[in-house]
């Protein structure tokens, strides 16, 4: 799941602040289980953005909306006829739905609500941890199930480094190093011997170093 | 009580959980404990019920302080509702900071069904406390440019 | 709600109700009434004080939760007035009893309140005029606050003494409601009765008959329960701890023990009154609580008895978290310090000193008693008392008394807690029931009308405002109000009904809304804590939805604290009519769901728990699964050979097996281990595995009893397991039956207590040791008279009238001496013999003992295992010692927190086999109420999830502090209607708002808040 925090108030407001009527746009997929921009938190953002220009006595009309998700044309094209009424669009998505606004509806503005964090995993109600950084190449079926690219803070592949100490990253105690636990998956899997197996270099083009991605299924293709 | 300049009556919400603070009320009022009329009770049945909305809708149509009222801790019918409401009012409280309205206007307190007279107190002290703070800005601000 | 008060409502003496008699409204009697109406079976239940409630409603708070007693007292005191079998008779009294079991005939007395009980509206104007007339008996300061006993009385209106009255035609017309009868009269009645249950309590002791305590002269010296009042926020200081002397706020308060319990030198009792001990803990953690430095609490006691369910925890944290000072000591006296009011105690320490200790005020932890009038009762129904004048009851029939058909419970049985009420209270029951016939109930739906559906019908809202007399009408202008209620959007009539609860004026508001086709409704009144379900029944009987109609609290919430301004309480009084206006526009009919019940039983465990409640339910017809995880019945009872009372408890087992194994009705699955688990209340199915084959087999049962029992502790201490003269108390009850020779040729028998209990591992008490380990000295010194027996104990805990039997032993010659914990006894073997080293309290040395036999208390321990697999299958929390946790701890020790599930014996806490027994009956009996009923009914105030909006973020799951809703194969969370407790914190939390709480739904609230602000806005 992609997951997302709110942006600062102040950064919000000042947003708004030029505009009399915004569209306030909330999704229905990620960040509404990471709680960041579902129904909810654009009813709260709704009001809280009233109350603040309120205050200064202007008044600023909002919109709000849900889409059920914010990554697919279609419904993005539910959005219309309420943007035709509007001066600007604020998006609660993570940056994909940001951006397919700004593609659908070239003339108005958007901003994003939130800040896009990163690919992770509810460890608990509450907390979420970065468990993926999209690098087209898995290797987790040799590492144990724990990916040394997400989860190692230099991405190294032949780890762990002199930095690692009693089983934490050296760039807080907070982090575990993630060879670390590599290695402690492989104990438990019994597969010691395969630890010792050296990656080779790698090719980093499926990652972001290769530019922007796309996938193509020509056998989806109508 | 429509304002006239110099006195400021505040409009004060309490949500109030069935089982222990709206209990508590009834009995403040068996007991004939006063407390100011500015309290105005929402009843729900337990705190856990109270949405973050719901307080931030309160301030915005222009109450001047808003609070949520539930059992004791450990006394939750829920087991827990009570610890909830805390955790939305706590997160309520961090958003008006930011927003300029202040987290003052906003509060919980605990109470079992049997405390009337703390259920008055409460009531009192938190009326004054907004008294204090004077009105609400958002109502202050829309009623300048309304007059 | 019917009470009985009126000689025209009294059911005629001719005709043939066959009913259950209970005898005494305070928590046992309710608890025991409640049962037997929920079977369908009719009850009276008679209590000669106005109000039900007994003791409880006096105290502040309850141990061990420190709970607030009104909050948990008062639901089950409304529960009882609502029920629909139960007849309550307040101010009542029992003359005369004829007939036997099946056929008793009992005449009663009711005596007059002087005030009539549909009338009143307990405004409270006679007991503010005329103080001295009303009927008002709490501790110490008689009239204040309010002169109900409590605030939540039931029923709730007010009495008046008569003769204590000098202006009676200035009361009468004192009174709003017209409500005073000044020529009551006392009315005899005769009902007939299948069988009785005896639950009247009992008194506490009068401490003003000892001396040495100042006769009751001495203004700071009280006793525990008028401390609970002076503590209490409903008491005469509302809560306030000030000393009677002066008022000051004491900052030494000690807590005396065993005052008029354990001593025969005075007036005192001899046996142990069970609860002083957690009660003084209670009171002193409380005070501790508010007060932290500022005062200092100090418990003089002789045996700290911390025996129940989780207790020993309780002791703990009052000692060590709240600094609650401990002195084991035997106070002597209480002198007044010369010049002050402050007090002196004279104690004598465990060593032997006299020390003397002054404080600012002393509490008395007096017990119970038996008053005269109950010795008077039991004669006058012919029950045999014991010399203590408790009623007497056998070891395996625990709450029967000696006259067959008439059942005990609570106090007066024996000294006992509020837990130990209850559970006796519903074996009462459940013993009571057997063999009375189920009253046919009316189907009560189908006397009703349709429903209309009014869901597609513009607004029609009837607004009636109360005026309740004075009360309401006094401070507001209530034609006013509902002049002004009449011009708002949507309201189709509005009009002033006077005392809306009369049942004049619901009839008045049922036909309005006939005639009006009324489809919503306001009443401006008061609480719709105590007068909503009544609106509701209102509006049903009306045709309309009984989720329509909402309260405006103009009483208890405006006029009764607003008093003095009147005009804003009456610019509240039109916003919270505006208020329950909104909220009401936006309510929805909702249905109550009803499910079939499965009639038939599933009981875990095959032990003297689990026989014993299948026992009783398939006597009555219910068809039981027993399973039993070993090979054959009869659990850990099966090792105890006989009880401290001297019953054979193996010949017990023995008949109980057989009855099980020869049960039509009985389905007993040995070798059988529970695998899987899915289902509601009332229809269950669990799968199973069992026999030497472990086959599969599902089992669908309404109701689930768990009586797994619990295990004989075998710590590895004091050469436990590797020296052949080391046995555990349990061990030893078969050398004592079997070998009975070899006990003649040893000379020295030391035991000791707490071995493995009481300790960081296990920290709780086992409770049965203290009683084991002196039935074993007994039976030594039966057998060989000349033998020494030592007991080396912590505490001893011969709680309630077992402690004739630590006074039997003491008198026979056991030596019992108290070791610390700090330094406990070493053992050294040398040869056959085993040397016990103990350091001696009163020579203040150690001393050694050449012991033939080391017998150890080891106590019991939970069944970790097989609680923790169950727990998980059925989703049932467990404490920290591994015990299945009940849902209230108070109140309702015997259901689980999953509907449909109860515990039984020792899988819930140690205890002996008699109070397994009584657990069991009462288990049996709080299945037996919720299976009596053909279908469920659950309220509709439920969560209901929006499938569409629904993420599957799993927040509700995780939020629900019931563990309700679920992702469904469908991938969006599920509620069910049937578990959902109805708080509404996944609503409040869900981030996709794709749940709604019925009855209180977003726009309901939102629609409140804008009705109260808009104007202001």
């Amino acid at each position: 799941m992609i997951t997302a925090e709110r942006k600062p108030m102040e950064e919000i407001v000042e947003c708004a602040r030029n505009f009399s009527r915004v569209l306030l746009v909330g999704c229905n997929e990620c960040v509404t289980v990471c709680a960041a921009g579902g129904r909810k938190e654009v009813g709260l953002l709704a009001s809280a953005l009233r109350m603040h220009f309120m205050k200064e006595g202007k008044n600023l009309e909002i919109i709000e909306t849900t889409l059920e998700r914010q990554c697919d044309p279609e419904y993005i094209d539910e959005l219309a006829d309420s943007v035709g009424q509007v001066d600007a669009v604020l998006s609660m998505a993570c940056g994909c739905g940001v951006q397919e606004i700004a593609r659908r509806y070239k003339d108005k503005h958007v901003f994003p609500m939130v800040n896009t964090k990163f690919m992770g995993a509810s460890e608990r109600q509450g907390v979420w941890a970065e468990r993926c950084q999209g690098c087209g190449d898995c290797v987790l079926g040799i590492t144990g199930g724990i990916c040394p690219i997400a989860r190692c803070s230099k991405r190294i592949l032949n780890g762990p480094c002199g930095g690692s100490t009693g089983g934490k990253c050296e760039i807080s105690p907070d982090v575990d190093c993630a060879w670390q636990l590599i290695w402690d998956r492989m104990k438990s899997l019994g597969q010691e011997d395969r630890y010792e197996e050296v990656m080779g270099a790698r090719d980093w083009r499926t990652s972001r170093d290769g530019g922007p991605r796309r996938i193509i299924r020509e056998d989806m293709a109508l | 009580m429509e304002k006239s300049n110099n006195t400021f009556e505040p409009v004060v919400v309490a949500f109030c959980c069935h089982y222990c603070a709206y209990t508590a009320a009834d009995m403040a009022g068996s007991q004939r404990i006063a407390y100011p009329a500015n309290v105005k009770i929402v009843r729900v049945p337990c705190s856990g019920k109270v949405d973050a909305i719901h307080l931030m809708k309160a301030l915005e149509k222009g109450a001047d302080g808003v609070y949520v009222a539930g059992c004791l801790e450990g006394d939750c019918h829920f087991n827990t509702g009570n610890i909830a409401a805390s955790r939305k009012v706590t997160k309520v409280k961090i958003l008006l900071d930011e927003i300029g309205i202040g987290s003052e206007r906003i509060e919980m307190f605990l109470m079992s069904a049997g405390m009337g007279r703390r259920f008055a107190e409460v009531a009192t002290e938190f009326t004054e406390k907004i008294r204090n703070l004077g009105p609400n800005p958002v109502k202050a601000a829309a009623d300048k440019a309304v007059g | 709600m019917r009470y009985y008060e009126k000689n025209n409502s009294i059911k005629g003496d001719t005709e043939d109700i066959r009913q259950i008699l209970v005898i005494g409204g305070g928590l046992g009697g309710i608890r025991t009434a409640l049962d037997i109406a929920e079977t369908g079976r009719n009850v009276t239940l008679i209590d000669k004080a106005q109000a039900i409630g007994g003791l409880m409603t006096q105290l502040d708070r309850t141990f061990p939760t420190n709970n607030c007693d009104l909050c948990t007292v008062a639901p089950t005191l409304s529960a009882s007035g609502r029920e629909l079998h139960i007849d309550i008779m307040p101010l009542t009294q029992l003359q005369s009893l004829e007939g036997e079991a099946g056929n008793f005939a009992a005449e009663i007395e009711t005596a007059p309140r002087y005030i009539d009980i549909d009338r009143c509206t307990s405004c409270g104007v006679c007991a503010e005029k005329y103080p001295e007339c009303v009927v008002f008996k709490p501790g110490l300061d008689p009239r204040a606050p309010t002169c109900m006993r409590y605030p939540q009385a039931t029923p709730f209106a007010f009495a008046i003494d008569m003769d204590k009255c000098t202006d009676v035609d200035g009361l009468v017309n004192a009174c709003p409601a017209m409500a005073i009868i000044p020529d009551d009269k006392p009315k005899t009645t005769t009902i007939q009765a299948d069988s009785i249950v005896l639950a009247p309590g009992a008194e506490l002791f009068d401490y003003s008959l000892l001396d040495n305590y100042g006769n009751g002269i001495l203004k700071n010296v009280v006793s525990g329960m008028e401390y609970e009042r002076i503590m209490s926020a409903s008491g005469p200081t509302n809560g306030l701890l000030q000393r009677p002397s002066d008022g000051s706020q004491p900052k030494k308060v000690a807590w005396i023990q065993c005052v008029g319990s354990r001593d025969i030198n005075r007036v005192d009792s001899p046996y142990c009154s069970s609860v002083c001990c957690m009660y003084a803990l209670k009171e002193a953690i409380v005070t501790k609580e508010r007060f932290q430095d500022d005062i200092e609490a100090t418990i003089y006691y002789m045996d700290m008895r911390t025996f129940g369910k989780d207790y020993e925890l309780y002791l703990n944290r009052a000692q060590n978290d709240y600094n609650v000072k401990l002195v084991a000591s035997r106070p002597h006296s209480i002198e007044v310090a010369p010049g002050t009011d402050d007090l002196v105690l004279l104690y004598t320490t465990d060593e032997g000193n006299m020390e003397r200790e002054e404080f600012d005020m002393v509490v008395l932890s007096t017990g119970f008693k038996i008053p005269a009038d109950l010795i008077a009762l039991a004669e006058k129904l012919g029950v045999e008392l014991d010399q203590n004048n408790f009623a007497k009851t056998s070891t395996f029939d625990p709450v029967a008394t000696s006259k067959n058909g008439i059942y005990v419970c609570g106090l007066f049985e024996s000294p006992k807690d509020i837990p130990e009420t209850i559970t006796q209270a519903s074996a009462a029951a459940c013993r009571a029931c057997e063999g009375v016939g189920r009253f046919v109930q009316q189907n009560t739906a189908d006397e009703l009308p349709m429903e209309r559906d009014v869901r597609n019908e513009d607004a029609k809202i009837g607004v009636f405002i109360c005026d309740c007399g004075e009360n309401i009408g006094g401070v507001l202008d209530v034609e006013e109000i509902a002049k002004y209620a009449a011009g708002l959007p949507g309201v189709a009539l509005a009009e002033v009904v006077g005392h809306g609860c009369s049942s004049e004026s619901m009839e008045r508001i049922e036909s309005r809304i006939t005639s009006e086709k009324l489809n919503r409704v306001v009443i401006g009144g008061c609480s719709p804590r105590t007068h909503e379900a009544k609106f509701q029944d209102t509006l049903r009987k009306a045709g309309i939805n009984k989720h329509l109609v909402d309260m405006a609290n103009l009483r208890d919430q405006n006029t009764w604290v607003h008093v003095n301004q009147p005009e804003a309480a009456a610019v509240k009084a039109k916003e919270q009519i505006r208020m329950s206006i909104n909220n009401v526009v936006n309510a929805r009919p909702l249905a109550d769901f009803t499910l079939p019940v499965n009639k038939d039983v599933l009981v875990v465990g095959g032990g003297v728990s689990g026989m014993t409640s299948a026992i009783s339910l398939a006597d009555q017809g219910f068809k039981v699964f027993l399973l039993e995880i070993a090979d054959k019945l009869g659990g850990i009872a099966a090792q105890v050979r006989r009880t401290i009372e001297g019953d054979d408890a193996t010949a017990f087992v023995e008949s109980l097996v057989k009855k099980t194994m020869g049960h039509e009705n009985i389905q007993v699955l040995t070798r059988a281990v529970v695998v899987d688990h899915a289902g509601m209340p009332g229809m269950f199915n669990t799968g199973i595995q069992f026999g030497p084959r472990m086959q599969y087999r599902s089992i669908k049962h309404g109701a689930t009893i768990l009586a797994t029992g619990a295990l004989p502790n075998k710590p590895a201490e004091y050469l436990l397991g590797e020296h052949k003269a080391v046995t555990t108390q349990l061990d030893f009850d078969s050398v004592l039956e079997d070998a009975p020779e070899s006990i003649k040729e040893l000379d020295n028998f030391v035991m000791v207590q707490c071995v493995g209990s009481r300790t960081a591992e296990n920290p709780n008490c086992s409770r049965v040791c203290c009683l084991s380990a002196i039935k074993n000295a007994l039976n030594i010194l039966d057998l060989n008279p000349e033998a020494r027996v030592f007991i080396l104990y912590r505490d001893i805990r011969t709680y309630g009238l077992y402690e004739d039997y630590y006074s039997e032993a003491r008198k026979r010659g056991v030596i019992f001496a108290r070791y610390n914990p700090e330094t406990p006894p070493r053992v050294n073997a040398s040869g056959d013999i085993i040397e016990v080293t103990y350091k001696d309290q009163i020579f203040g040395r150690e001393l050694v003992i050449e012991a033939d036999r080391l017998i150890l208390s080891t106590g019991l321990i939970a069944d970790d295992e097989s609680t923790e697999d169950l727990a998980r299958i059925f989703h049932l929390p467990r404490t920290g010692d591994g015990y299945f946790l009940e849902d209230h701890i108070k109140l309702r020790p015997l259901d689980l927190p999953v509907k449909g599930f109860f515990v039984a014996g020792t899988a819930h806490a140690p205890k002996n086999i008699g109070e397994c027994v009584t657990q069991a009956q009462a288990a049996a009996g709080r299945a037996k109420t919720l299976l009596a009923k053909d279908s469920i009914s659950l309220d509709g105030a439920v969560a209901k999830v929006n499938n569409n909006t629904c993420a599957a973020c799993l927040i509700c799951v995780r939020a629900c502090p019931f563990n309700v809703p679920f992702i469904n194969a469908d991938g969006y969370s599920e509620i069910d209607p049937a578990k959902c407790h109805g708080c509404g914190t996944c609503a409040s939390e869900c981030p996709a708002k794709a749940i709604q709480l019925m009855r209180f739904e977003d726009d309901q609230i939102l629609a409140e808040l804008e009705a109260l602000l808009e104007v202001i806005a």
